[in-house]
């Protein structure tokens, strides 16, 4: 499923429609939002290396971590990008908001640059400058200038930090908009901001990826918190949500492990959640006995006297003595009244007379 | 299970439409509604049944989005092809930088032998007399509307074909970016110009559109200040309803806070929301019958009513959208197994795919 994701960030969107964007979420809980950016740079980077992608190439806009970083991170993938045409990077982590330059200018401090990337400072509320960079950075990447390139953007959460919302999402959907770029993904930390713009951020992307705890059974006591903590550093639950073209939303989940820096993804072994009770209406009635109703209505004694289980009920009537009919039924019986007062004789079955129905009843009347 | 108001509620007397209907030539694209109101189409021949023939002219719909989905572009793009085919003026305003390249996504009107497959339908529906008797009176009003002339008053629209290009050479559609304007004033002035306009037309009514897509967009500069955008609204809302237009206004409840998503739901004459539904799901499929087909879930929360205190009730309010032969909108009526505890909410509440909210459940 992570291959799936990275195939169709690989593939890129249609004419005229907008290019995928993907939502890395990075969680304080399980941390290895990153492992998951870095293991979806990688895999791009092998896509364009190997040519089978209509990407020509990568531009990474980096805010949290150092050029450097990338560069050996790719080195040790096996991509040489030093003196790469297929991958640039805007540093925007060095010197975000600018004071080496300003610095340099009232001469305290020398000017240097790195590589092959190019530092860009991050003017406040204005992202217009870091739009035309990246652009502009594409356009190096193909011959023509005309070719379709990718765009990772490290961090969104340090973008938020200098700007607003709104700008920022701006910037994301005209990134987006923009014809040559073929997709985009970018890593968020979602503890960080309020829900509104993580909200504004998944409305914008196609498709969002989160890392949550993998639950661990059956351990307890100061050993679970401390192998749950290092469980959670290295184990996780890795859930997409991709919105299709169709309309309709899947979901997919698989398990994270990560081991020396190398990332896997394996099959999720247990059921989904059960999401979608919460979308149809709730019908009034049921007509299926739960197993407690079924047991319910077995145990109900019902007033006749034959109960169909071969014994016969004896139906209090007055006469019997009490010993007698206690060991019958369970219920409580009244005390015998004093036989001197009156009875009522009652017997069984006795109005299995047929009532008279040839004679008329009026006959008794002396009209 | 049928409800207890299941018709429209009609007594002894009935009002004499014939001689309403002949003292104003009938007008294409507009037909006479209950209780003295005049309604134009949505675009969508189900939408428009279920809300009692169509939508009234001066009410504000209001269409609440599912980030996850694209419904609501559906239903605007219906909305908009019905009054460019109805030569209805209109202004659409949406949060892209160039949005008139929408309008060459609109579809067109369905070739008439395709409407043959429809009468046919509504002929087989009669088999079921029996046991949904109540049908037939329903089915009665889709064939006068089939057999009506060359121009319907709603028309089905297939979404694979482009709208030709003779329906744009009107000089009244006016495309707006939510995202140029700093604030809303702007644009309700442009509004506002577009409905006086609208009314002007020579003395005869036509019918305005105004179509504005999410509202709420992130990428617009007003988009947390949520007490302009509620201003806005109101003020839109109050202006509509003395002019011969219908606005429809669709926003994402995820953007905003719960307070500004109801008290926008409040303000709407009519409330309708979309929900996606998830790819494969085996839960789904075993509740509904017709998963397969299906795109989406369709609300109706609120009807408009005017010049009446009779609210309409309708029998169900939950509707599953599917694409007939990934053409033509329908909506249909979900069947779905009977599901144990019944927990009612309000329309608030929003039940996503993704999250995992307790009470995301409808009104039924």
């Amino acid at each position: 499923m992570a291959e799936w994701i990275c195939r169709t960030l690989r593939d890129g969107g249609l004419e005229g429609e907008h290019a995928p964007a993907l939502t890395i979420n990075h969680t304080i809980t399980c941390s290895l939002g990153f492992f998951v950016f870095d293991h979806i740079l990688s895999q791009l980077s092998s896509f364009i290396h190997s040519q089978k992608s209509q990407s020509s190439g990568i531009v990474l806009v980096a805010f949290s971590r150092s050029p450097l970083y990338y560069e050996q991170l790719l080195k040790s993938k096996g991509y040489n990008v030093s003196a790469s045409t297929w991958f640039k990077v805007l540093d925007c982590y060095t010197d975000p908001l600018g004071w080496k330059s300003k610095l340099a200018n009232s001469g305290r401090i020398a000017n240097d640059s790195l590589g092959s990337s190019v530092t860009v400072k991050l003017c406040k509320n204005d992202l217009d400058e870091l739009f035309s960079l990246i652009l502009h950075r594409g356009k190096e990447l193909s011959v023509d200038g005309k070719g379709r390139f990718m765009v990772a953007i490290d961090s969104v959460s340090e973008m938020l930090r200098h700007a607003s919302v709104s700008s920022v999402a701006s910037l994301l959907s005209e990134l987006r908009s923009h014809g040559q770029v073929s997709s985009l993904f970018w890593l968020i930390h979602s503890d960080l901001h309020e829900t509104r713009a993580t909200a504004a951020l998944e409305y914008i992307s196609s498709m969002k990826a989160t890392v949550a705890v993998q639950p661990m059974d059956g351990l307890s006591g100061n050993s679970a918190s401390l192998s749950l903590m290092q469980n959670n550093l290295k184990r996780g639950k890795f859930s997409v949500h991709v919105k299709c073209r169709n309309g309709l939303v899947k979901t997919m989940v698989e398990e994270l492990n990560v081991e020396n820096s190398t990332i896997n993804f394996t099959p999720f072994s247990t059921e989904g959640e059960v999401i979608s009770q919460s979308l149809v209406p709730k019908v009034q009635f049921n007509l299926q006995l739960s197993e407690k109703e079924r047991n319910d209505r077995a145990k109900v004694v019902l007033p006749f006297e034959h109960q169909g289980d071969g014994k016969n009920i004896q139906i209090y009537d007055g006469r019997k003595s009490l010993n007698e009919s206690k060991g019958d039924s369970e219920q409580t019986c009244f005390e015998k009244e004093d036989s001197g007062r009156g009875e009522i004789i009652y017997f069984h079955d006795s109005d299995d007379e047929m009532p008279d129905s040839d004679e008329d009843p009026d006959d008794d009347l002396d009209i | 299970m049928v409800m207890a108001a299941n018709k429209p509620r009609s007594g002894s007397f009935s009002r004499n439409f014939g001689a309403a209907s002949s003292s104003v030539p009938s007008i294409p694209g507009l037909k006479h509604g209950p209780n003295g109101t005049m309604l134009l189409s949505s675009g969508i021949p189900d939408l428009d049944k279920i809300l009692g023939g169509g939508l009234a002219l001066g009410s504000l719909v209001v269409v609440t989005e599912d980030p996850e989905a694209p419904h609501h572009m559906l239903l605007l793009r219906n909305f908009m092809s019905q009054g460019l085919v109805h030569r209805q003026p209109l202004i659409y305003a949406s949060p892209a930088s160039d949005p008139r390249g929408f309008l060459g996504t609109l579809p067109s009107p369905m070739v008439s032998k395709d409407e043959k497959s429809r009468v046919h339908e509504t002929e087989q529906e009669k088999g079921l007399r029996i046991a949904w008797q109540y049908k037939k009176y329903i089915g009665e009003h889709t064939s006068e509307s089939h057999r009506g002339g060359k121009s319907e008053y709603c028309n089905d629209f297939d979404l694979r074909k482009p709208l030709e290009r003779h329906f744009f050479s009107g000089k009244q559609i006016d495309c707006v970016s939510l995202k140029e304007s700093a604030d809303l004033g702007a644009f309700h002035e442009r509004c506002s110009s577009f409905l006086s306009q609208a009314n002007q037309n020579n003395g005869n009514i036509t019918g305005g559109r105004i179509a504005i897509q999410s509202l709420c967009s992130p990428q617009c500069e007003y988009s947390n200040r949520e007490w302009e955008m509620l201003s806005f609204v109101r003020s839109l809302k109050s202006v509509v309803r003395l002019s011969n237009a219908v606005a429809v206004v669709t926003f994402s409840p995820s953007l905003v806070s719960t307070t500004f998503s109801i008290r926008l739901q409040h303000l709407a004459d009519t409330l309708v929301s979309v929900k996606a539904i998830p790819d494969e799901d085996k839960e789904l499929a075993k509740l509904l019958t017709g998963y397969q087909d299906m795109v989406g879930l369709l609300s109706v929360h609120k009807v408009a009513r005017f010049n009446t205190q009779v609210p309409a009730i309708l029998e169900t309010t939950t509707f599953s959208m599917k694409l007939q032969k990934r053409r033509s909108l329908v909506l249909e009526c979900i069947n779905q197994a009977p599901v144990d505890g019944a927990t009612g909410s309000s329309y608030g509440s929003s039940g996503s795919c993704s999250g995992s909210s307790k009470t995301g459940s409808f009104d039924f």
